[in-house]
């Protein structure tokens, strides 16, 4: 699981990870209903037919049917293929935006559902966070291998960290390792502090204009050369891990 | 009636930072209530809200469920409960603004609960100040629990990218559905735009009020996790701040 505060870095992170990691079939979670992590990887989601965790689940509410008939009609959408996004490196599930008054518990129940219908058949499932510590409540992943934590320079940043192992272990979300990443605005002396304490800190995604670039347009994260400064850190920060990349 | 002015965005924005320098230019009274889970609008302000021994909103909800269950009277409701905590526990006094959070909740489940005694709470206390100013957490969600349904001013604050284009059709779609209403939709740039992208949203059709100048004063004290009420009146940050609420009619 990525998750950290706003802005850091989150799905950069995720969609880097995903273009350099050795894990096949790889299924993808988008949990974030402001979420853009299809459009990093490229994939236009509405063009390729996909609907969200979301839309399904509001369409067949819209339909007048029985809450509790909605897990079997989502697994059914999941069967007619409407749900799942496949592509050669990665399949794809996104949360999407609910329109209806309310909160999330709903969509997020559902795709904590389809997680457990799906995950026997991947070697690994990666699960892109919303902003803030909402989503950790509802636990929708309760047991967690690897939780990174993507970071920005600021004291904030510190107290989130506390803040995320006040609510896992609150709520009881187990995780083995619990892993801190720097963002592109690190400095060598954050670097070093951070080094220093009893947090794994994995290293620093740096800073490359292309991510910049590329995000402001609105383009594929995929597209970025092997060998720039995004790509490079995040492989060594995935070697750091433990993870094998992909040749 | 107070005027309610939310302030929204996707994370990183900037959503706290022009809370945290709106508050030193409205008129008095102000309430500030940070919506945030991970909140950080009282440490910007400068305001040590334990040290104060001040509560928050999820603290005192916490403490009004324990009284019931160690032995309070079983004719007060929880709700009853945490209504007369609220003033005494969770309302910081300040010069000029008051401020009230919500507060990091560590049971499982989802901010539905909290989130709607503050509604309440807030139509309460709104008729005392003359501005309710609402700082959200990063995202959508927070849209969709309609805590504010009739909003006077609400501020998108903006990252230049894509997806911040997206969030704002999206923020629309999802008052429309909701239904809340505002008077006013604007938009503002945050520090990272530059010219080329401030026009893309001059050109977008809705209001947009101008950029929060860049301001290294604010990184440094963010970054250190000190006030931004040490920062001076003609630092470029306050400077565009204030311009932006001169134009909304908030100064």
């Amino acid at each position: 699981m990525i998750t950290g505060r706003g802005g850091t870095g989150k799905s950069t992170f995720t969609t880097l990870l995903t273009k350099y990691i050795n894990a096949k079939p790889l299924l993808l979670i988008d949990l974030d209903p402001d979420g853009s992590l299809a459009k990093m990887l490229g994939v236009d989601l509405e063009k390729e037919g996909k609907l969200t965790i979301s839309d399904a689940l509001y369409e067949v509410i819209g339909k007048g049917k029985d809450t509790k008939d909605v897990p079997d009609l989502l697994k059914r959408k999941i069967e007619e293929g409407s749900i799942i996004y496949r592509d050669k490196k990665f399949d794809l599930v996104t949360l999407g935006t609910k329109l209806a008054p309310g909160c999330y518990c709903l969509p997020d129940e559902m795709i904590k559902e389809t997680i457990r219908n799906i995950n026997k058949n991947y070697e690994m499932v990666v699960v892109d966070s919303p902003a803030g510590l909402e989503h950790l409540n509802r636990k929708v992943t309760p047991d967690i291998d690897d939780l990174f934590v993507v970071l920005d320079p600021s004291e904030k940043s510190a107290k989130h960290i506390e803040r995320i192992k006040y609510v896992t272990r609150g709520v009881k979300i187990n995780y083995r390792n619990f892993y801190l990443v720097g963002n592109y605005r690190f400095t060598d002396e954050i670097e070093a502090y951070l080094l220093r304490t009893e947090e794994k800190y994995l290293g620093r995604i740096a800073y490359d204009p292309l991510v910049r670039e590329h995000n402001l347009k609105g383009e594929s994260l995929f597209k970025i050369p092997e060998d720039s400064p995004s790509s490079l850190s995040v492989k060594k920060i995935l070697v750091e891990a433990g993870y094998a990349l992909a040749s | 009636m107070a005027k309610k002015v939310v302030s929204t965005g996707r994370g990183g924005a900037g959503k706290s930072t022009f809370v945290a320098l709106m508050s030193r230019y409205l008129t008095p009274p102000s309430l500030l209530i940070d919506l945030d889970p991970d909140l950080s609008l009282a440490d910007m302000l400068g305001i040590d809200f334990q040290g104060e021994g001040k509560k928050t909103i999820v603290e005192a909800l916490y403490d009004a469920v324990n009284e019931r269950k160690h032995g309070g009277s079983p004719l007060t409701s929880v709700e009853d409960r945490f209504k007369g905590l609220i003033w005494g526990d969770c309302l910081y006094e300040g010069k000029g603004f008051d401020v009230m959070t919500l507060g990091t909740k560590d049971l499982e489940g989802c901010y539905c609960y909290p989130d709607h005694l503050l509604r309440k709470t807030i139509s309460q206390l709104s008729k005392n100040y003359k501005n309710v100013v609402i700082d959200s957490p990063a995202g959508l969600e927070h849209l969709n629990r309609n805590i504010v349904s009739e909003v006077d001013d609400l501020f998108v604050i903006l990252d230049p990218s894509e997806k911040s284009f997206i969030h704002i059709k999206k923020v629309k779609a999802i008052l429309k559905e909701v239904g809340v209403t505002y008077d006013h939709f604007y938009l503002l740039a945050n520090y990272m735009f530059d010219e080329e992208s401030e026009r893309y949203l001059k050109e977008m059709g809705e209001i947009y009020l101008g950029k929060i100048e860049y301001d290294k004063k604010v990184e440094e004290y963010n970054l250190k996790g000190e006030s931004l009420n040490k920062l001076p009146d003609d630092s470029p940050a306050c400077r565009s701040v204030r311009k932006i609420l001169e134009k909304a009619g908030l100064v």
